[in-house]
């Protein structure tokens, strides 16, 4: 009933309703004086100009809405292509309503509408690396066009893409191949007992690489099998020094050769190691041991950087700092009682002695770092050889029981490994390094290394993982281990 | 992460309204593009900008340059240029922004300076205090630019051995000047550290060399 009422009631309602306001209307002309003449021109003249306003205020409003969202300055933030990217920002949704991000698709990128408190987040992987202009459109005041807005985005390249690797030119002075491996397989003892086993790699920084210039690294390594004795080289040529890679080389051989030469056949030496440890808390018997010590580690050192020199001045205005280089080196040896080591280091990287059994990693020796990135000392500086406590500070020795492994690398595996000196001290980092180390990193398809005994394949292994990625860390690689 | 802090300080008094400013900004936007071509300098180079007129302003703290967005520059109608206040800012963020080798921190490369100016300190007094005080900071090298024909190098020359200049003060020059600056900025990325003397790139034919 009440229905019915209602739609019957409406159109009188309307039709009377639209009766007096155009009786009003007629009034209001008639009493303006508008002759009926000009009636229809006065109407026309004076919806038009209405409608004129009308949309001059529609259009205002927009503008201004438009001004106000272009006074928000939104910035998104740099993104890298293939990475994930996502970007927040707020929009007054009480003025400004439909909001799309034109050309997302070909970018990469979508807009999402938080429906919770009205927030914009622009996210997704871009595609492609430069500088481009994000098209927001939106709707202001109905009946006014789509308005939009500009915002600059940059997209970095991802950096792994834009690395090049250019081969050495072969011409240059004292070539040396990009990348080297060596494995040093030992035969088992007479009672059959495996023997510990050596691995060296070396591998040219991408930094290197980029621009065609040689690798700088060097190791060399050699086991004595008459003697028994294990000798480790690993040297740093500058980045800056022109020949450089002569001198790591000329660094890494001297002490080798050196080390070989006095190694050979020194039952004396050899005996007085045996005697100091029947009674190791003799101090007479230890003094005779760093006698010996003192003339093959640092008379190696002092070798090597008189080679260099020589090398440097026998050149064409050769400078012994186009030569500069750092160096460690280890020789060590496995007795009834256990290991004995003697070692030397200047410069930075690491030089590591590893036992997991006992979880304990010991450096031997002290990294030489300045203030900033990079600084380090040199065997080329005569002033390392002037200092009064150059054997306190470079020389070590040592006698363990046994140990896992005895690492030499050059800052550019350990930097990236171990970053400060605190956690190169630091025993959990050396196991967390020793399982990447066999592990591999999976997720850049870069495998690991087999340490198990015998393995020659470990030294084409060792070569591959140091290939890893890490940023800002580009330089050369080398590492050797005894293990 | 170890960083190559690189500072821009740039001359934003009166007399570079107008061309050589919007100039130098179409130079500095060249060489931010260039630089991210360049991975290690993407992973490495941070970024600072500190301009000065009559008031000297950091209007770029130090960034990493694949997060670096280039702030507006804007010039005063006239007015006295303090390149010596702007010396003594750049120290003070040195002292603040530049990370330096602990057991516990990889310092950063040692930093980089580039300083451009269109004429001479106002502030000599200041400017040259400040002058020991800008070796102290060890950079690894200090690159002065004297563009268009009343920039002084005499000033420069007391703060660094690396001086040049600029003939005109246009898009082309800037360009050429920022381009040449992006590739110095990569040659310090990749042999800081032995020797104390960075060996620049030979700057394009529009960047003379004072001596």
């Amino acid at each position: 009933m009440y229905r019915k009422k209602r739609a019957i009631a409406r159109p009188i309602e309307v039709k009377e309703s639209f009766k007096e306001t155009a009786r009003l209307l007629d009034k209001a002309i008639r009493e303006a004086g508008v002759p009926l003449a000009e009636r229809e021109d006065f109407l026309k003249w004076t919806i038009d100009s209405l409608w004129q306003s009308f949309r001059s205020e529609r259009m205002n409003q927009r503008i201004i809405i438009e001004n106000e969202i272009k006074a928000l300055g939104i910035r998104l933030p740099n993104g890298t292509v293939k990475t994930d990217y996502s970007s927040t920002f707020s929009l007054p949704l009480d003025k400004i309503s439909d909001v799309r991000l034109e050309g997302a698709d070909a970018l990469g990128l979508t807009l999402i509408k938080s429906q919770e408190d009205g927030t914009f987040t622009i996210c997704g992987k871009p595609l492609k690396p430069g500088d481009f202009s994000l098209k927001i459109t939106y709707a202001t005041v109905p009946g006014e066009p789509r308005s939009q807005l500009l915002i600059p985005v940059a997209f970095n390249p991802d950096p792994r893409s834009l690395w090049r690797d250019i081969p050495t030119d072969k011409n240059i002075p004292y070539p040396k191949p990009d990348t080297i491996a060596e494995y040093v397989k030992v035969e088992a003892g007479f009672d059959g007992s495996p023997k510990k086993d050596m691995v060296a790699a070396s591998r040219r920084g991408r930094s290197h690489a980029q621009e065609g210039k040689p690798r700088d690294d060097h190791f060399t390594i050699f086991h004595c099998p008459a003697s028994d004795w294990y000798i480790m080289a690993v040297a740093d040529g500058a980045g800056s020094a022109r020949y450089s890679r002569k001198g790591s080389e000329v660094a890494c051989d001297t002490v080798v050769e050196h080390c070989r030469e006095r190694l050979t056949d020194n039952l004396a030496f050899e005996n007085a190691i045996k005697i100091w440890q029947l009674d190791p808390d003799n101090r007479e018997k230890r003094t005779v041991v760093t006698r010996t010590v003192i003339d093959i580690i640092y008379n190696g050192a002092l070798k090597a950087y008189e080679a260099i020199k020589r090398t440097a001045f026998t050149a064409d205005g050769g400078k012994l700092r186009d030569y500069a280089t750092t160096l460690m080196f280890v020789v060590c040896k496995k007795f009834s009682f256990g290991w004995f080591l003697a070692s030397f280091w200047v410069g930075d990287g690491a030089m590591c002695l590893f036992d997991a059994n006992r979880k304990t990693a010991k450096l031997l020796g002290t990294p030489d770092e300045g203030e900033f990135s990079g600084q380090t000392r040199f065997i080329t500086m005569h002033e390392i050889f002037r200092d009064p406590d150059m054997a306190a500070k470079r020389l070590r020795m040592a006698v363990v029981s046994d140990f896992t492994a005895l690492f030499l690398m050059t800052d550019g595996v350990s930097d990236p490994m171990f970053e400060t000196e605190k956690n190169l001290n630091d025993y959990a980092k050396w196991e967390e390094f020793y399982k990447k180390l066999q592990k591999g990193f999976p997720d850049d398809e870069i495998g690991g290394v087999d340490l198990s005994d015998d393995n020659p394949k470990a030294a084409g292994q060792l070569l591959e993982w140091l290939n890893f990625w890490s940023p800002g860390n580009h330089d050369d690689r080398t590492i050797a281990m005894l293990y | 992460m170890r960083r190559l802090p690189v500072y821009l300080l740039i001359d934003t008094s009166g007399s570079m309204r107008g061309e050589p400013i919007e100039s130098v900004k179409v130079g500095l936007e060249a060489m931010i593009s260039s630089l991210r071509q360049d991975p290690f300098a993407l992973e490495s180079v941070n970024i600072s900008i500190i301009t000065y007129d009559k008031d000297v302003k950091q209007i770029l703290p130090l960034t990493p340059l694949d997060e670096l967005q280039l702030p507006e520059i804007t010039t005063p109608d006239s007015g006295p240029t303090h390149t010596g206040a702007a010396l003594k800012l750049l120290c003070e963020k040195i002292d603040k922004e530049v990370h330096l080798s602990t057991k516990e921190q990889k310092g950063d490369w040692m930093p980089l300076l580039f300083i451009m100016t269109d004429g001479k300190p106002s502030d000599l007094q200041l400017y040259k205090e400040m002058i020991p005080e800008v070796k102290k900071r060890h950079f690894a090298s200090i690159i002065a630019c004297a563009a268009g024909m009343s920039a002084k190098t005499e000033p420069l020359k007391q703060l660094t051995d690396e001086v040049y200049s600029l003939d005109t003060v246009d898009s082309t020059a800037f360009k050429k000047f920022f381009k040449w600056v992006s590739d110095s900025i990569g040659v310090g990325n990749r042999s800081i550290g032995a020797t104390d003397s960075l060996e620049l790139p030979p700057p394009p034919p529009e960047v003379n060399v004072i001596i």
